[in-house]
């Protein structure tokens, strides 16, 4: 029997079946291009479009929850499609994440969609930081009995600490700082300072991508920033795409001799952006957004948790979700945690070779634990337990 | 003499409008909410009239689904579940009055001071860039 792994966050579904080398990413979002007047594009339909300039979004998710169905629904039907994973629902389990402290009846919903609907054969449900924590158990860590899981992803950042692979409910801790807030920002940002860019967000999301990093000193950096010339070693020129010559954006190589396009496109200037806009997760208060930061959140975690696990916790940081790929980011929360905690004790963190996915692996791993089949329930369980009892047999809230 | 004397820029600012703490407030509320939005734009379909065989949108969920067709075999369920981000989190603290919630979840104010920052990413940086703020009435990063 099969078992699909189903990552479901509100930027992008990361699914594959447990046997797959690494899961398809696929925007889980449906998108309307300005000039294709005659289709939407559903998921990683996106990339049939070849003009990305404004494209409008429609998103099953609003703060990080599960609010709108009919859009998940669209993108799950391809999802588990014909034209995707080809999914044979009877003979399926299905391991779906769900945001921590997830409402109680989006998990209801979840439930009945996921049975009534796609007729799972089962499922199991959890929050996509249970499945690191698994994996970072089992595989990265030498036998370590907690982790402090930073889970920095679209809509927000949660911390979640875990102790002999269970959740410490209680100190479970969220920024709403995500990728969404920084690629808005920086629209914001260049179309007052540059260019109008507002409708660009596939776009100026690519630019984050490509050049934002975070800063290990940035105050220093600033300074830098300020200098004119070759003193500026931070500034960049970003070629926009055109979507007729120019298919997507890039950073312009000074004197690349096979660059010849110079002149006729559009470009913005990356400067001290590259790396205030990453900021924000680091520093909320620099857009009004009264939170602390990762690394000072981190001790806040820690306040609410025993003392004795403090030194346990803080040399078990796993950084995963999307942001962690900002260049930097590693660096800039163990300096901020060091900074901050306790001398006594010593900090380490781990960033996973691939942080968008490590949860989606830790599914995979999961699904080969040999108790893995008393973890799921089953659709005959639903059908003559009801939903209440369905609800009750999994963690999420 | 002495008061005869005075600055253009002096005079200037005394005419530059000073916002009160409720417009601020609401200013940063709505600065907050453009983060958080998914479009800046209205939909650019808008204006399609979709023919009976395209895939629909209904993108506002409306709290309680009046006047939308539904799907024989999706029976009740848009009923029940069709519900605004707002409208779920009300009937959460309804429903879950122990433990963690949404609201305490959320971490507290940093206790480190603010940061400002002007659009040039200083709080102060040039005469030039004041004349921008101005000419612009840019009030983006001082509310």
């Amino acid at each position: 029997m099969a078992t699909l792994v189903l990552d479901n966050g509100a930027g992008s579904a990361k699914v594959g079946f447990s046997t797959d080398k690494e899961p398809k990413i696929i925007p889980n979002c449906v998108m309307k291009a300005k000039n294709v007047r005659t289709r939407i594009f559903i998921g990683d339909q996106i990339d049939e479009c070849k003009d990305l300039s404004s494209l409008y979004y429609l998103l099953p998710f609003q703060k990080g929850y599960l609010v709108n169905w009919d859009i998940e629904r669209q993108v799950w039907d391809h999802m588990f499609g014909k034209d995707c994973c080809k999914v044979d629902f009877n003979e399926t389990t299905l391991v779906v994440t769900e945001p921590c402290l997830n409402f109680q009846s989006i998990q209801e919903a979840m439930t009945e969609v996921l049975f009534e609907e796609y007729q799972f054969k089962a499922i199991y449900r959890c929050n996509a930081p249970h499945l690191s924590q698994y994996k970072y158990s089992k595989k990265d860590s030498q036998n370590q009995q907690c982790t402090l899981l930073v889970d920095s992803g679209y809509s927000f950042t949660h911390l979640v600490p875990f102790c002999k692979g269970k959740k410490l409910r209680d100190a479970v801790c969220r920024l709403n700082v995500g990728g969404k807030v920084l690629t808005n920002h920086l629209k914001e940002v260049i179309s007052y300072r540059q260019l109008m860019v507002m409708d660009e967000t596939y776009v100026v999301n690519q630019m984050k991508e490509d050049v934002c990093y975070v800063s290990a000193n940035f105050t220093q950096d600033m300074n830098i920033a300020r200098r004119k010339g070759a003193e500026n070693t931070i500034m960049r020129e970003y070629v926009l795409p055109d979507f007729s010559h120019i298919k997507r954006g890039y950073v312009r190589q000074k004197d690349d001799p096979t660059d010849k396009t110079e002149g006729y496109e559009q470009t913005i200037r990356m400067n001290n952006e590259r790396f205030a806009v990453p900021e924000l997760l680091f520093h909320p208060s620099d857009v009004g957004i009264q939170e602390m930061g990762i690394p000072e959140a981190i001790t806040h975690v820690l306040s609410k948790v025993d003392e004795e696990l403090h030194p346990h916790l803080l040399t078990n940081i796993v950084l995963t979700g999307g942001n962690c790929h900002l260049p930097g980011f590693q660096d800039r929360v163990y300096q901020g945690v060091r900074s901050l905690a306790s001398d006594e004790y010593d900090v380490a963190t781990f960033l996973p070779p691939n942080p968008m996915t490590y949860a989606w692996e830790g599914g995979c791993l999961l699904s080969q634990d040999p108790q893995f089949h008393k973890m799921v329930l089953t659709r005959q369980d639903y059908d003559e337990q009801g939903l209440a009892y369905s609800l009750e047999q999994f963690d999420v809230s | 003499m002495a008061e005869k004397r005075e600055s253009g820029r002096v005079k200037n600012a005394e005419q530059k409008r000073v916002l009160d703490e409720m417009s601020r407030r609401r200013r940063q509320r709505k600065a907050l909410e453009a983060l958080e939005s998914d479009n800046f734009s209205e939909d650019p379909h808008a204006d399609l009239k979709m023919s009976k065989k395209a895939p629909k949108f209904e993108e506002a969920i409306d709290a309680n689904g009046a006047g939308k067709k539904k799907r024989k075999s999706r029976g009740d369920f848009k009923q029940r579940y069709r519900k605004t981000f707002a409208a779920l989190l009300e009937e959460e603290q309804m429903l879950n009055k122990e433990g963690p919630t949404y609201f305490s979840a959320c971490v507290p104010p940093s206790k480190l001071p603010e940061r400002h920052f002007c659009a040039c990413g200083a709080r102060f940086c040039c005469v030039k860039c004041l004349g921008t703020h101005q000419d612009t009435r840019c009030l983006k990063w001082t509310a």
